[in-house]
């Protein structure tokens, strides 16, 4: 095939991002997933995941702030979860702050030299495990320990190629403030990453809703259009945010 | 003799959206024949799945009147949109999801959606009462977008859907905007039953 072919797609297997995003998101891309708290990012995540992992592409999600047992547990509410997804190491966990212990990274702020050894050790787990997809929940933890913006560029950077040169498609998720203004702890990494999904939270009647946008996705002619998103025990489903909707606070 | 409704409906192509009218001298009667129609002749007796999104009248009204018809209640689920601001909410159907408001129209498709991934079935039906009751609460423009997105989604995936209109003089505006929506109107008292 050549590069002018039209792109292999990782279907995401939420059906209605599928939709928008023209059958999923191109392989091997890096998109970040941003929202504030509660918005439905790890449960989005999750979805890929075990959507991936369904379908015979390995999937490994790298937790940061909640730990795996937690999350294989929130797992049980999807009803299409298989615990041997699991068992036969389709799916794999692996918490990085024990990740970070091992390697001796313990102190606060993260030496060009040590940013060095996360990227070597994500992109080592990821073609050990030959894994398809890749969740890292949040980049905004590991992105708090990297203080210089040329250094969240290079991080960035590099591990984007390292994931892709693996035909890896990852998501990070992005933990930003209620206010929309940037997607990202520094701004920096939304510029680099190929994609961008965001969520929020909009307030109609009194309730939540919960909203997602395609902000950004490289390679994709993709509807800029807002979806109120629900998280059902048979995954998540969106609809078209109507346009009488009333706009709300992100 | 004209045909019944439930016979005009069966020989329906899959994926047809049609308004049911109902004429409101007579409601109850046409009501009757029609939830006879919908729910006994094309759902229970083709074992199709039916979704009913209630908001002229809460779930449990329709549950009960339907069983007092004799009518196969077992394959039918409800989106009841109207209970929870008619304050009749004590008593939840097990069959049914309760949606907080009639205003709250994503969410009632969201649900819909859902029903129709939960029960798959070749040729599912929704049934819409109504598109008055929708008027009261939701600005035309909003209605018709809903109606337009819901319906050309609906159509798509071999749905039948059947949406109850009642011809009322001061809501003329929205006839005409089911009619761009819908591939036919049936007019109940037309109907022999
Ligand atoms: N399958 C589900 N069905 C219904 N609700 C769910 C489901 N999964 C998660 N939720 C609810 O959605 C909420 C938010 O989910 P989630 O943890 O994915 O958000 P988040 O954006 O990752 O939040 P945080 O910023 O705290 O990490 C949770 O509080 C949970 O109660
Ligand atoms: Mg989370």
């Amino acid at each position: 095939m050549s590069p002018a072919t039209v792109l292999e797609r990782c279907a995401t297997g939420i059906d209605g991002l599928d939709n928008i995003l023209g059958g999923g998101i191109p392989r091997g891309n890096m998109v970040l997933v941003a929202g504030s708290v509660g918005t439905g990012k790890t449960t989005l995540c999750l979805e890929f995941l075990v959507r991936g992992a369904e379908r015979g592409e390995r999937s490994l999600f790298l937790s940061v702030t909640e730990a795996s047992s937690k999350l294989i547990q929130n797992l049980s509410t999807f009803e299409f979860f298989r615990t041997d997804l699991i068992e036969q190491g389709e799916l794999v966990f692996v918490d990085l702050p024990s990740v970070y212990d091992r390697l001796g990274l313990g102190k606060e702020e993260l030496a060009p030299e040590e940013i060095d050894i996360v990227i070597r050790t994500i992109s080592d787990l990821v073609r050990s495990l030959g894994a398809k997809r890749l969740v890292l929940d949040s980049l905004t933890s590991v992105c708090y320990r990297i203080r210089k913006d040329e250094q969240i560029r290079d991080f960035m950077l590099r591990l984007g190629q390292e994931l892709n040169e693996a035909g890896c498609t990852s998501l990070l998720v992005s933990e930003i403030g209620p206010t929309p203004g940037r997607y990202s702890l520094h701004g920096v990494e939304e510029a680099i990453v190929d994609g961008v999904i965001l969520l929020w939270n909009t307030r109609r009647l009194g309730d939540i809703l919960r909203v997602v946008q395609i902000v950004k996705m490289r390679g994709t002619a993709h509807s800029r259009a807002q979806y109120v998103l629900e998280l059902t025990p048979i995954g998540i489903l969106m609809a078209p945010h109507l346009k009488g909707g009333l706009e709300g606070g992100a | 003799m004209p045909v019944d409704i439930g016979e005009r409906l069966r020989a329906l192509p899959g994926g047809s959206a049609v308004a049911l009218k109902l004429d409101p001298r007579e409601y109850a009667d046409h009501y009757f024949a029609v939830l006879n129609a919908t729910l006994r002749d094309v759902g229970s007796e083709t074992d199709a799945h039916t979704i009913y999104v209630a908001v002229t009248n809460p779930a449990a009204f329709v549950w009960s009147l339907a069983q007092a018809l004799d009518i196969p209640v077992e394959r039918i689920s409800f989106v009841d949109a109207i209970s929870h601001i008619m304050m009749n909410y004590s008593n939840p159907l097990s069959n049914a999801t309760y949606v907080e408001s009639p205003r709250a129209l994503e969410e009632i498709m969201l649900r819909v959606e859902y029903l129709l991934r939960k029960f798959p079935h070749p040729r599912s039906i929704v049934v819409i009462d109504s598109v008055n009751s929708l008027a009261i609460h939701n600005p035309p423009e909003l209605l018709s977008e809903f109606f337009h997105i819901l319906l050309n989604n609906l159509k798509s995936r071999s749905v039948l859907t059947l949406v109850l209109e009642t011809s009322e003089e001061e809501q003329k505006g929205i006839e005409q905007m089911l009619n761009l929506v819908v591939d036919e109107t049936i007019d109940v008292a037309r109907m022999g039953r």
